[in-house]
């Protein structure tokens, strides 16, 4: 059975994964009332994200190093966990500080958003970053379930 | 808030967790002490994170904010690619 947590983890991840796609498509023509939710998104989307950091982190630390990283060590995916999960715990490192980042400048500019470009594009192209690097992570979350089932199949045969 | 010291500070911060992570796969004794700030080193990593975000912010925010531009948020992305990239590659090689 899935642990509950990973089921949290994924998502709270895709929840702040499209509230950031939410702020991006709010910026790509604003106004005052979408600059106003574009801030509301970012928020929730921080939010969620932090939540999934905390609980992604509490599962991997007690219970995927325990559990779920010796059976893929020992099974013939082991590439699974000594690529796929050390670049996704570490990549994801990255997307908290851009979520910062995202909503200050989207506080920081308000209202100077409708004539400020520069400000404006860097929320959508940071927003999209989000969005793209985020999903990959999930794409590896994926994978690493992929894996897990892989190794229990293999000890099981 | 200093958009121009924020869009650094994260730059930074995120190279210095690419540092950190090829850092501890190649010195045990670094892996250590990133295991003694939380028990664990990716926690040890995480608390480095949110910690020199925080001071390279203020250490930046001398820069004058004047002239955030566009260039800021694209060195920032670079930094993002570049720090994933050498991730994969670190990991990929050592597999």
């Amino acid at each position: 059975m899935v642990n509950p947590l990973i089921f949290i983890h994924a998502i709270c991840a895709e929840l702040g994964l499209f509230a950031f796609l939410w702020v991006l498509v709010e910026m790509l023509n604003p106004t005052e009332t979408r600059i106003a939710r574009a801030q509301m998104a970012a928020v929730f989307g921080f939010a969620f994200l932090l939540f999934a950091w905390l609980v992604g982190g509490f599962y991997y630390v007690e219970i995927y190093g325990l559990h779920v990283k010796p059976l893929i060590k020992a099974s013939d995916a082991k590439w699974v966990h000594s690529i796929v999960m050390e670049v996704k715990e570490h990549v994801f490192l990255f997307l908290p500080i851009l979520a910062t980042l995202t909503a200050a400048l989207l506080y920081k500019y308000d209202g100077e958003l409708l004539e400020n470009r520069d400000a404006r594009l860097s929320i959508v192209l940071l927003a999209g970053l989000i969005f793209i690097l985020g999903f990959s992570i999930a794409g590896m979350g994926a994978l690493i379930s992929s894996g897990y089932r892989f190794a229990l199949m293999a000890g099981m045969a | 808030m200093n958009s121009k010291a924020l869009t650094r500070a994260a730059a930074v911060t995120i190279a210095l967790v690419a540092v950190a992570t090829i850092g501890s796969e190649l010195s045990g004794g670094f892996k250590q002490l990133l295991s003694s700030i939380g028990g664990h080193h990716w926690i040890g990593k995480s608390v480095l994170s949110i910690v020199a975000f925080g001071l390279l912010y203020l250490l930046f925010s001398r820069i004058s904010d004047r002239h955030f531009t566009l260039k800021d948020t694209v060195f920032l992305i670079g930094t993002v690619v570049v720090s994933g990239l050498a991730i994969l590659a670190f990991y990929v090689m050592h597999a």
